[in-house]
C-alpha cells in the first residue's frame, strides 16, 4: 500500500485532518475527496489558472500543488467566498453585474485571482489589473468584461470599507 | 407571431440564469460528474504520423492491477464503428492503420486513472511506418501515399441548382464543392482588370477550457451517457447507429458546456466511452488531458487563390476561386466546412459570375472540423484582403470600393439565395467612423477595414421546444440548445418571460436530457436564437392559447376577451388570479400546462446549398496599427468590431459574444496557431500554444451592436456568435499595408514576415 501523509489544513474556514497520498494534488483533494468541484482543472500544467485557489491569501494553481504542501495552511476555494447563498462576495456580485462570464469554466479561478489582488491592493491601476488578469486564461469573453467586473468590485469594496 | 407592443424583458438588463451558479462554483459541468463505482479510461495514441498496425498485444496490460478492460479494433467486431459528418471515415479505434500522431489505437479502463495510465505502457503495438502526408502539397503530390485505400461511407445530401458536392474526387481528396453562378467565361470580357492572389490561412485549436469529457453507464443493452457535447441528439443517433441500438436505448445528458468554439460539436470519443462501458459492464469516465485535447480537433488551415475581374470604374464583375482546406486525418465536418467556405467566398457583393472550386484535403495531421466561423473565417480573410489589394492597385479607396459593390437590403445573395437582411453599408460606415478611418495619421500608422460575412442557421435545420407552466405560473423552457457560454439559456428565458407576460425570475431553462427534452439538431451555426428560439416562441404561443382557453371556459367568456399578465387573466375590469382557478380545475392538485413549438428551415433545391440561408450574419471590423519598421513589431492601437443582432435580446451576452470572438480573431491574426514543423506538431501543450491574454488587449477595443430589425428569430433577432471573428485577420493585414505599404498574405502576421516583406520592398525599389 502506498504511504500516506497526515496533514492538517483549513479549507474555507473549517479545519480538516486528512491522510493523503504523497502524489495527490491539491485540486484532486478538493474535487475528488472533498467534493469541492467549483475548483476547475483545465490545462493541468499551471498555465491557464482555472484551478486557482488561495493559500494563505496567495493565488496558487491547485493542479500542480501537492496536497501535502498545503499542510498547516489556510485554503480558500470558490465555495468559501459567499457568506450565504444570498450574500455573495462583492467580486462574485460584480461578475454577475458585469456579465463577466460565458461558459464559466475559468470563472472560479478568475474570481479568486482578483480577490487576492484586491485584498492586497484595493485600488489597482490599469497596468496592474491587466497584468494580474493575464495570469489566467479566459477563452470566451475577450477579458474586457472581466476587467469591468474587477473595477466594479474594487469600487464596491472601497465604498464599503469607507462607510 | 404576435409581438407585444411594449417589451418588458427582451432587450432589458437581467441577471443571467446561470450567473449565480457560475460565480459560486455550483455550476455542474460534465467534467464535474462522477458515477458510483466508475472506471477511468486512458488512451494509447499513435506515435507515428502514418503507419500500418501489424499487431497489438494487450495481454500484459490486461494483467496489470486495477485494469478491467483493454479495447482495440478487435472489439469493434459486429459494430458499425465508423462515424463522420456527411462522409464517414473515422473508426472508433484505429482499424489496421493510424493516420496521425495521436490517433487512438487502444483504450484501457481501470479502477483509477493512474492504473489505466500505467497499463498503456504495457500495450505492445507493432507498426509498419508509412510516409507521412503533412501538408496540402504533400497530399496532392503525384504518387503521394494514400491515407485511405478504400472509398469511405458517403452520406452526402443533395445540393441544389448551382451547387455540387463530390465525395472523394481524387487521391487524398475528401470532398469537393463546386459553385457556379452566371457565365464566367463571358464575364472576363467585361473586366478592365483581373487580379489573382493567393492567401494562406493558419489553423488554431479550439482551446476550450473544459477538455473533452464523457461518462457512460450501461444497463443491459441500454446506455446512459453524459457528455460535454453541444449536440446531445446527434450523439444519441451516432451511438445508436454504431452499436445497433434503438434510439430509446440511448439516453444522453448535457450539462453546462465549458466552452466549445466548434470543438464540442458532432461525435467525438463518445462511442469509445460507450464501448468501454459495455465491455466492463461498469460506469466509465474518459477525460482528456489538455495535450490530448489539442489532438482531438482543429480549425482548417487553408490555401485560397482568388482570380477577380473588375470593371474600369471599380465595379466587381466575376471571381474564379480555387481553395484547399487541410481536413486532417478524418472527415469530421470537413465536407460541410468546405461547402460553407466556398459558398461564402464571394462575400456580400454584387457579381455577374462566380466559379468556385473548393476541396478538403486529407493529411496525416489532427482532424479538422467545426470551428467558430465554420469556413467563413477562411473565406472572409481571403476575400476582404484581396478587395483592399484591388482597391489600392486601382488607386481607389478601399471603403469606397466596398460601398460601391455591396449588396443592399433585400438583394438576393448571388441571384439565388435569401435577400440581405442587414444593412452592410451602414454597419461598415459605423465601423469606419468608430475606428477613425478618415483621420489623418503620422507615418507608419495605418487603418484597415474588413467585412465579415457568413450565413447563420445551418442546413435546413429543425428544432422542437416545449414550455411547461405550473399552476403557480412558474415556467420551465425545454430546448435542445446547450448552454455553452453564449447565453442561450438566459435569452430563451427572456423570450418566454416576454411572451407569457411573467417576471423573468419565474422562468428557468431545463437541463437537456434526450429522454425528456424535445428534439433539436444541436447547438450549431449561431442558430440558438433563430431556430430553437422560434420553436420556444411558438411553444409559448401554444401554451398561452391553452391557458386562455381554460380560463375562458372557467369564466364563461371568449378567450379573445382575456389578457394574460403575471399569472392572472384580466377580463374587462376584473382581474382573476390563475393559480386558484387552475388548482380548482385540476381537482385540488398541481398540474402543468405544456406548450409545444416546432421550427424547420424548408429545403429548396433552387438554391446551391439546398435550403435558403435562414439569415445573414455580418461583422464590421476596423483596426488601426502602428508599425515599427526597424523590428517589424506592431501595436494595435484601436480595434472595433460590430455586428447586427437584428433585435438585441440580451445586450450583455451579445457584447460578450462580439468581444470574445473578436479577440479570438485578433489572436489568430497576430500569433495564435498550431505550428507544424518537419517532424510534426510543435505546439503540443498549453505551455507552447500561445493564445490571447488580457495583456494582449489593444489600447482601445470596442465591440458594437446594431439592430437592423430584420432577423428571423423572435422579435426580429438574429444569431451573432460566430460573427466577430470573421473579418479580423483581413482588417489587420489591410491596416498594415495602409501603414507601411507591404502586404502579408499568410497568417499569422508576425514581425518576421513584416521585416521580410519590407526587405523585399526595399530591394525592389
Amino acid at each position: 500500500m502506498t504511504e500516506t501523509c497526515a496533514i492538517a489544513l483549513t479549507i474555507n474556514g473549517r479545519e480538516h485532518r486528512l491522510s493523503v497520498a504523497p502524489s495527490l494534488t491539491l485540486a484532486d483533494l478538493l474535487r475528488d475527496q472533498l467534493g469541492l468541484t467549483g475548483t476547475k482543472v483545465s490545462c493541468d500544467q499551471s498555465v491557464c489558472g482555472a484551478c486557482t485557489v488561495l493559500i494563505d491569501g496567495r493565488p496558487v494553481a491547485a493542479c500542480t500543488e501537492f496536497a501535502f504542501q498545503a499542510d498547516g495552511r489556510s485554503i480558500t476555494t470558490i465555495e468559501g467566498l459567499a457568506k450565504t447563498p444570498a450574500e455573495l462576495h462583492p467580486i462574485q456580485a460584480a461578475f454577475i453585474e458585469a456579465s463577466a462570464f460565458q461558459c464559466g469554466f475559468c470563472t472560479s479561478g478568475m474570481i479568486l485571482l482578483l480577490k487576492s489582488l484586491l485584498d492586497r491592493n484595493p485600488d489597482p491601476d490599469e497596468a496592474t489589473l491587466r497584468e494580474w488578469v493575464s495570469c489566467n486564461i479566459c477563452r470566451c469573453t475577450g477579458y474586457e468584461v472581466i476587467l469591468d467586473a474587477a473595477r466594479l468590485a474594487a469600487k464596491a469594496q472601497r465604498t464599503a470599507a469607507a462607510s | 407571431m404576435s409581438i407585444p407592443n411594449r417589451l418588458r424583458v427582451v432587450g432589458e438588463k437581467v441577471a443571467a440564469v446561470d450567473g449565480h451558479a457560475k460565480v459560486t462554483g455550483a455550476a455542474t459541468f460534465t467534467f464535474d460528474r462522477s458515477l458510483p463505482g466508475m472506471l477511468h479510461i486512458k488512451l494509447l495514441r499513435s506515435p507515428h504520423h502514418h503507419a500500418r498496425i501489424r499487431a497489438i498485444d494487450t495481454s500484459a496490460a490486461e494483467r496489470m492491477p486495477g485494469v478491467r478492460a483493454v479495447a482495440t479494433a478487435r472489439d469493434l467486431a459486429g459494430l458499425t464503428p465508423i462515424y463522420g459528418v456527411r462522409i464517414k471515415d473515422q473508426p472508433v479505434l484505429a482499424i489496421e492503420k493510424v493516420r496521425y500522431r495521436g490517433d487512438v489505437v487502444a483504450a484501457v479502463a481501470a479502477t483509477d486513472e493512474a492504473a489505466a495510465f500505467a497499463a498503456l505502457g504495457r500495450i505492445a503495438v507493432d507498426y509498419e511506418v508509412l510516409p507521412a502526408v503533412m501538408t496540402i502539397d504533400d497530399a496532392m503530390a503525384p504518387g503521394a501515399p494514400l491515407l485511405f485505400d478504400k472509398p469511405s461511407i458517403n452520406a452526402l445530401r443533395p445540393h441544389g441548382t448551382g451547387g455540387e458536392g463530390i465525395a472523394e474526387p481524387g487521391p487524398n481528396l475528401l470532398y469537393q464543392f463546386n459553385h457556379d453562378v452566371g457565365d464566367i467565361d463571358a464575364a472576363w470580357a467585361q473586366c478592365a482588370h483581373v487580379f489573382e492572389d493567393t492567401f494562406e490561412f493558419s489553423r488554431m485549436t479550439p482551446f476550450q477550457m473544459e477538455p473533452f469529457v464523457a461518462l457512460a453507464r450501461p444497463e443491459g443493452d441500454a446506455i446512459e451517457l453524459w457528455t460535454c457535447s453541444q449536440d446531445p441528439f446527434l450523439i444519441r443517433q451516432d451511438v445508436a447507429n454504431i452499436f445497433g441500438l434503438s434510439d430509446h436505448q440511448v439516453r444522453v445528458h448535457a450539462s453546462f458546456v465549458g466552452g466549445g468554439y466548434g470543438g464540442k460539436s458532432f461525435c467525438k470519443l463518445e462511442p469509445l466511452v460507450v464501448l468501454m462501458a459495455r465491455m466492463t459492464g461498469r460506469p466509465v469516465r474518459l477525460c482528456l488531458t489538455f495535450d490530448e485535447n489539442i489532438l482531438l480537433l482543429s480549425q482548417h488551415a487553408a490555401r485560397l487563390t482568388l482570380k477577380t475581374g473588375v470593371a474600369a470604374d471599380g465595379r466587381f464583375v466575376c471571381r474564379d476561386s480555387r481553395l484547399y482546406l487541410d481536413g486532417g486525418a478524418y472527415s469530421d465536418a470537413s465536407a460541410l466546412v468546405t461547402d460553407k467556405t466556398g459558398y461564402r467566398l464571394p462575400g456580400p457583393y454584387r457579381w455577374t459570375a462566380v466559379r468556385t472550386r473548393a476541396f478538403s484535403v486529407r493529411t496525416t495531421t489532427v482532424p479538422a472540423g467545426s470551428f467558430r466561423g465554420f469556413g467563413g473565417t477562411q473565406a472572409n480573410y481571403a476575400c476582404e484582403s484581396q478587395i483592399d489589394m484591388i482597391a489600392r492597385r486601382m488607386g481607389q479607396d478601399p471603403l469606397e470600393v466596398r460601398l460601391k459593390n455591396l449588396l443592399k437590403v433585400g438583394d438576393p445573395y448571388l441571384q439565388a439565395d435569401a435577400p440581405m437582411d442587414s444593412d452592410f453599408a451602414a454597419g461598415l460606415r459605423s465601423a469606419a467612423t468608430r475606428v477613425g478611418y478618415e483621420r489623418s495619421r503620422p507615418p507608419r500608422r495605418g487603418v484597415g477595414l474588413a467585412i465579415g460575412f457568413k450565413d447563420g442557421g445551418g442546413e435546413a435545420r429543425a428544432a422542437r421546444a416545449a414550455v411547461k407552466i405550473t399552476v403557480t405560473g412558474r415556467v420551465v423552457v425545454q430546448g435542445g440548445t446547450a448552454e455553452i457560454g453564449q447565453g442561450a439559456s438566459t435569452a430563451l428565458c427572456q423570450v418566454a418571460a416576454e411572451m407569457l407576460n411573467v417576471p423573468f425570475e419565474w422562468v428557468k431553462y431545463g437541463e437537456i436530457d434526450t429522454d425528456v427534452t424535445p428534439y433539436d439538431q444541436g447547438t450549431h451555426a449561431s442558430s440558438g436564437m433563430t431556430v430553437t428560439g422560434t420553436a420556444v416562441a411558438r411553444a409559448c404561443e401554444d401554451v398561452r392559447g391553452q391557458i386562455l382557453a381554460f380560463a375562458a371556459e372557467k369564466l364563461s367568456c371568449d378567450p379573445g376577451e382575456l389578457h394574460l399578465e403575471n399569472w392572472t387573466v384580466r377580463h374587462g375590469n376584473t382581474v382573476h388570479k390563475l393559480q386558484p382557478l387552475a388548482i380548482e380545475y385540476f381537482g385540488g392538485y398541481g398540474c402543468e400546462f405544456v406548450g409545444r413549438g416546432f421550427f424547420k428551415v424548408n429545403e429548396d433545391l433552387s438554391t446551391p446549398l439546398n435550403a435558403k440561408r435562414l439569415f445573414w450574419m455580418p461583422a464590421w471590423t476596423g483596426i488601426e496599427v502602428e508599425v515599427d519598421e526597424e523590428t517589424g513589431q506592431y501595436e494595435v492601437l484601436n480595434f472595433v468590431c460590430g455586428t447586427d443582432a437584428g433585435r438585441i435580446i440580451n445586450a450583455a451576452a451579445a457584447r460578450g459574444q462580439v468581444e470574445g470572438g473578436a479577440l479570438q480573431g485578433l489572436g489568430q491574426a497576430m500569433f495564435e496557431r498550431l505550428i507544424y514543423g518537419p517532424d510534426g506538431l510543435i505546439t503540443t501543450s498549453p505551455l507552447t500554444y500561445r493564445l490571447p491574454l488580457a495583456a494582449d488587449l489593444p489600447k482601445h477595443f470596442e465591440g458594437f451592436l446594431e439592430e437592423h430589425g430584420m432577423g428571423p428569430g423572435p422579435f426580429g433577432s438574429k444569431g451573432i456568435g460566430e460573427s466577430s471573428i470573421l473579418g479580423v485577420a483581413a482588417a489587420l493585414a489591410n491596416a498594415i499595408e495602409d501603414a507601411i505599404g507591404v502586404r502579408i498574405t499568410d497568417l499569422p502576421i508576425t514581425p518576421e514576415k513584416i521585416l521580410t516583406a519590407l526587405d523585399a520592398k526595399r530591394r525592389a525599389a
